[in-house]
Order: C-alpha cells, then structure tokens, then sequence
C-alpha cells in the first residue's frame, strides 16, 4: 500500500496514524508540497486531478480523500475502529468525518497562512476554526457525562483520527487550544493509544515512560 | 496585611479536568500559571515559565511527583524547586533555581487560587457538583446580565439553564474575556446535565452577540 | 525601538529559484519590501516607496539590506566544495524573535525531549564539555568538539551514533551547523538556518544544507529538516518574553548553555539588539 505522503500534513498524518495504530504497514512516496509544490505537477495532477495529497494506492484502488482512507484502513483491519456498531454510531461517525472536513478548512487554512505563508484571510479562518473547537469541545463534554472517552464510544474510532490532527495543531495556526479542558484530555488520550505516532508540532508523552535513572543504562558501545 | 474582604479566592478549574500527571495552563491576574496535580495527586500552582529558556511549564509533562519542561526536561517539585537537569545528569540543581509557586485549594470538584496569608475555605455548594468550563469572550457583568440571574457572593452567580437551577464561578481573564466554571443540581440526570450544557453555550452565544433573549 | 546595528546587516528574504518576474512581497525589519527578477535576469529588492536595496546571491537564497552592508556576505566555504548536495528547504514563518530562532539552533541539550528518537532520547541527555569562543578576527561565534548520542542523526543515517557537531554564527539571525556525515566520514555536513526578521517578534526562517548524500531523494532530504524544524517551531512560539533577554538574571544558562550564553554576549557586546530584551524584568 503506497501512501503519497508530506510529513506536514496534517491530513497524510491521519493516514500515517491510523495505519500505525492497526499495525499495517505503508510505503511512503514523499512529496514536495512545500517548497515545490509537486502536488500540482502532471504527474500528481494524473493521479489525483484536484492536486491535493494524500493519496493512496493499494493494487488498483486509488483514493484522494483521506476519510476513504481511514474507512479503507479500519475495514482492513478492525471493526471496532470502523465506528459502527449501532445505526447511530454509524451516523456519527460520518457526522465526524465530514465535521473534520471543516478544521481541514478553519485550523487547517490558518495553519497554512500562518506557517506556509499561503494567502488567505487569516482572522475568519481562526474565527472559524475556534466555532469548530468550540462545537467539539461541547460534544466531548457530552461524552465524558455519558462515560465515554473519545467521539462516538469509550473506544477509539476513525471519527477520533479523522479530527485529531487539524486540532492538535490548532496553535499552528495561532489557534490557542488553552480554553478547552476536554479536548485537552480527549488529545491526551488520543496520543496515549498503543502505538501512537506523532508529527511534527505533537510532542511524545513523555511521561509514559519512567524517568530515566542515570547510570542504569551503559553508554551504547 | 491580611485581607478578609478584598482578593477572594479565585476558581481556577474542576478537578474533573485536571487527573492525575497532567498539567493545563491558567491564566490569572499576576501571570499565565501551570496547575498540575502529581501521579500521587498532589496539586501544585507553579508560575508558567521555566526559568531556563522561558519555555510554558504547561506545555510539559508530569511524571512522577514532578513537573518536567518540555524544552529541556528540568522539573521542579512541588515547592518549584528544581530537582533535575538531564543536561547534568550528575548535578544536583542549585536551590537557588526555582519557578515561583501559588497556593490551590481543592473542594467540592473546584479548584481555587489560595492566599498563603488567608485561612478562608472555598465557598460550598451544598446539592450542586461540577458540570463543566468554559470561556466566554465577554465580561463578567455581561453574562450576569444575560444571564438575568442573581449574585451570590463575589463571582458566584445563581440563575436557571434549561429548567434547572445552575450556579456560575466566574474568573476573569485576559482582554475582557472570562472564564465560566458552571455547577448543576447534584441529582440532575444525565439528559438534564446535557440539557444544561447546551444551555450554556446558548447563553454564551446570546452573550458575546448581545442578545438579551433568555438564555433558559 | 530603533533597528540598531542590526540595520546594516544582510538577510535572506526569499529562495533565489523562486523569485521570477511577478515579484513577491515580503516585510524586513517591519518595513514592507517587494523583490521581482528583471528582464535582465537581476534581482531588483525595493522598499514601498521606491528605495532600491543592495542586493547579493548566495547560499541559494536573495540577500539584502534596509542599510549599507560594510562587509560581503559571508562564506561557507564547505558548501561550495564539489558534489556536495544543495537542498533548499523553505520558508516557515514562526511567531517568535529572530534570536531565539538562532538559540534553538545552537542548543543541543533539548534534542531527546523535543526531537525524541531523532536527534536524541532519553537516557542520552548528558550535554559533554564542548568548546566555545568568539573568534576576535572573523567576529564570528564558534562552539567545537560538540558530542551528542542520536538516535537518527540524518536521513541517511542508519542507527544510533554519537555525532560530531561545530555550530558558527557568522551574522545576528545567521548560523551554520556542521555535523558528522554519515555517508562520507571525515567530512562535515553543512547545515544552516538562516532567519529574516519580519519584525522583533515574528521571523521567516530559511533553512539551507548542503550534504554529502547520493542515495536520499531530494524530497526526503526536505522533509527530514522540516520535520526538525517544525518540532522545535511550537517550542519557539511558547517562550517568554518572546524577545531575548541579554541581560543576566531573566534565564539561567548552564554548562550546557556556552554556546547561547557566548551569542547572547556577542550581540550585546555588536549592540545587535532588534529582537532582544534589554532591561530584566
């Protein structure tokens, strides 16, 4: 399975994230989307006329949209991922996945204006980046009243992976995510799942693994 | 001198939004702060600054029953004190470096900004518990008046969200913003705590857009 | 705040291969600037109201100056050598003071917390005694003999090594990195980061290499230092004050530190001071 891949994309990560989670592996094509701009070349416009990344081939199937990719993956490998176990987690789901369109749109274009220097009006991308926030943020704290800790379950599902990114990054796009307390521990939880990978902008959890004791471990050879 | 009136304490989070190892930003007169609360359950206030390279403490990890910088790794105990600098693996850090520290209280669900200097005990709540935070972008008079409730002491308002009877902590914050720590009825079932934290966000939309139109 | 000495100094303002004839705006010093490529093929940078700025092309990026520059561009020497790679990574604006752009770059002691199983990982924090100096007749900064266990050093590098590294900071919001080159031992990599300030508080940052490194595609090359550079960016927009501090007593260095407490020295001692807070607070 051969990703089309830039390490600063929030919505390759998601495929990168997924695909390390489920534990199946992907062969990375990188792309120089920045500074180069080889997304719009002939040869990517061939594969995926509306010149975006990511896109993913496995044998003859090829996909341009990264919500394809992440039902693609999960259906490969996990049910439980899938987000469909009842007619209204389904819903949900979809509900999440086409929400998450909306950050690629709000955090994601004030992310690009701000650190990419991409045009774009710069103030109503946040304005509406912090209504997106605002909106997850009152959904999650639904879900911790029903005792459940990510989007549509007490169980991670592609709903989770597919708005994680644009919103960890939020703060990319000078975006505070310091007003929300439960995407706070909804992000936290996220990146505490087995097998977590971050990009560029998410640090490691640290304080998953125990401080280390000096001189337990020798020098490498 | 020691205040009774003046400086009360101020609600800084619920103690729901802050587990064990883990650290959030706060914001108060005096500065951005870092509350943390330690794998045993400790919480600390600590200034949001590390005295290093003046990386946010609350950007960091807690680990144990210390806060680490994300930068550098140098974490500090709970007094501030500076325990660790991996750089130095075999330094003992000199006590002179430290992050100014503030007092917390935990009661209730709510956590409150202390004065070392005052005995008095957090107000109490009888019959309500914690439903949530969250800010608004507008000035504690204006949610009062949106609101259309009563005061019940300095930042406590009392008032009604869809049909049940709510009680408000408000903090202010930086440029006329505020921060709402919203408690509902103890014995409020599951659909009616949902019902008010929808109520609220209706309120703060009436709020920041001027609307007076009852929130309720 | 005035500019200072900092005003006859020259900064990258754009990637030579990218300006053309419709031009780009762009901002110096807080004072807005437009750069195009005439018909002749030279690179024109004026100011708004017409003042044509010195120009100078070098290390693949367009140069200029809101004063008169007494001194050409400086050299890297080692990048100029044959079969050295050149990989042009481009820009990424960071909402932080151009000097803490170029401290970061200096520092290695944050490697395993911010760059884990890059540049480094815990248990591998010690920062071992290095050398530093202000060389009086370049007036250059100099760190040497720097050692630091990573786990993946470069792109072409294949496991953990303890790497060698000298840093240079050759102009203010310039450095040049040296680094042990996997691919070719003996020979050092070059990489750079060269910083336009926009304003005190808000820089462009341009980072260039120039590697010894057939095999990586150039893409890879790009995105590895990107992945770098993007890791230490939310680093760079959390400290505070976002300025500075030349003075003692606001931060406090360490052993680990000489080579940030050596710069810091050395643009007070130039009054390099756009970007930098002055009086403790």
């Amino acid at each position: 399975m051969k990703l089309y891949d830039y390490i600063l994309s929030p919505s390759c990560y998601k495929v990168r994230l997924l695909a390390a989670l489920l534990g199946i592996p992907l062969e990375l094509r990188a792309v120089d989307f920045h500074p180069g701009g080889e997304h719009r070349t002939p040869a990517l416009l061939a594969l995926n006329p509306a010149g975006s990344i990511p896109i993913l081939e496995d044998d003859d199937l090829r996909l341009t949209e990264s919500a394809a990719m992440l039902v693609y993956l999960a259906s490969l490998k996990s049910s439980d991922w899938l987000g469909r176990d009842t007619a209204a987690e389904a819903a949900r789901t979809e509900q999440w996945l086409s929400f998450a369109q909306r950050l690629t749109a709000s955090l994601g274009g004030a992310r690009l204006c701000e650190m990419l220097l991409r045009p774009g009006d710069l103030a109503a991308l946040q304005a509406a980046g912090i209504a997106a926030l605002r909106e997850l943020e009152a959904a999650l704290v639904e879900q911790r009243l029903r005792g459940e800790r990510f989007l549509v379950a007490d169980r991670p599902t592609i709903a989770d992976i597919a708005c994680f990114p644009y919103v960890a990054l939020a703060p990319d796009g000078s975006v505070s995510l310091d007003p929300y307390p439960s995407i706070r521990l909804w992000l936290r939880a996220v990146r505490a799942l087995p097998g977590f990978i971050e990009m560029p902008g998410i640090h490691r959890l640290h304080e998953l693994k125990p401080e280390p004791v000096h001189g337990a471990e020798g020098e490498p050879a | 001198m020691p205040s009774t009136d003046a400086a009360p304490l101020t609600p800084l989070a619920l103690s729901e939004d802050l587990p064990p190892a883990t650290v959030m930003p706060i914001w108060t007169p005096e500065g951005p702060m870092a509350l943390w609360r330690s794998v045993g359950g400790t919480l600390s206030l600590a200034a949001d600054r590390c005295p290093h390279r003046g990386m946010r403490l609350s950007h960091g990890f807690v680990r144990g029953e210390a806060l680490s910088c994300i930068y550098h790794g140098w974490s500090y105990d709970q007094g501030g004190r500076c325990l660790r600098i991996p750089a130095h693996p075999d330094l003992e850090p000199p006590a002179s470096i430290r992050v100014a520290t503030g007092s917390v209280l935990e009661a209730g669900g709510v956590i409150w900004r202390a004065r070392a200097d005052d005995p008095s005990l957090p107000p109490d709540f009888p019959g309500f518990v914690p439903l949530r935070s969250l800010s608004f972008a507008v000035s504690r008079d204006v949610i009062s008046r949106t609101l259309g409730g009563e005061s019940a002491g300095p930042g406590i308002l009392k008032g009604t969200l869809a049909g049940s009877a709510v009680i408000l902590l408000c903090a202010e914050q930086a440029e006329g913003t505020s921060l709402i720590h919203l408690l509902a009825p103890a014995d409020a079932t599951l659909d009616q705590r949902i019902a008010v934290s929808r109520a609220a966000e209706t309120l703060r939309r009436a709020a920041e857009t001027g609307t007076t139109e009852a929130a309720a | 705040m005035t500019i200072g000495a900092m005003r006859d100094e020259w900064y990258p303002v754009g990637l030579r291969s990218k300006v053309d004839a419709n031009g780009q705006q762009t901002l110096l010093m807080g004072e807005p600037i437009r750069l195009h490529e005439s018909e002749g093929g030279e690179i024109v940078v004026e100011t708004a109201d017409g003042r044509r700025l010195p120009v100078v092309i070098g290390h693949g990026h367009v140069w200029t100056s809101l004063g008169q520059p007494d001194k050409p561009l400086f050299a890297i020497p080692e990048a100029d050598q044959p079969g050295r790679r050149l990989v042009e990574v481009g820009v990424v604006r960071v909402r932080c003071s151009p000097l803490r752009a170029v401290e970061n770059f200096l520092d290695i002691a944050h490697f395993p917390f911010v760059h884990t199983d890059i540049l480094g990982a815990e248990p591998h924090t010690e920062v071992e005694r290095y050398e530093v100096e202000i060389r009086e007749h370049e007036d250059e900064v100099w760190a040497t003999k720097v050692k630091f266990y990573q786990p993946q050093a470069a792109k072409s590098a294949a496991g953990g090594i303890t790497t060698d590294y000298m840093y240079r900071v050759p102009a203010p919001t310039c450095s040049v990195l040296y680094k042990t080159c996997p691919a070719r031992p003996g020979e050092w990599d070059v990489i750079t980061l060269f910083v336009q300030p926009l304003t005190e508080e808000l820089c462009d940052v341009w980072p260039w290499m120039a590697l010894y490194d057939d095999v990586t595609p150039m893409t890879d090359l790009i995105h590895f230092q990107q992945m770098i550079f993007l890791q230490d960016r939310s680093i760079l927009e959390n400290q505070i004050p976002r300025r500075l501090p030349l003075d003692p007593g606001m931060e406090i260095p360490t052993r680990a530190d000489l080579t940030s407490v050596a710069y810091r020295r050395w643009l007070k001692r130039h009054n390099y001071t756009y970007g930098a807070q002055l009086v403790a607070q």
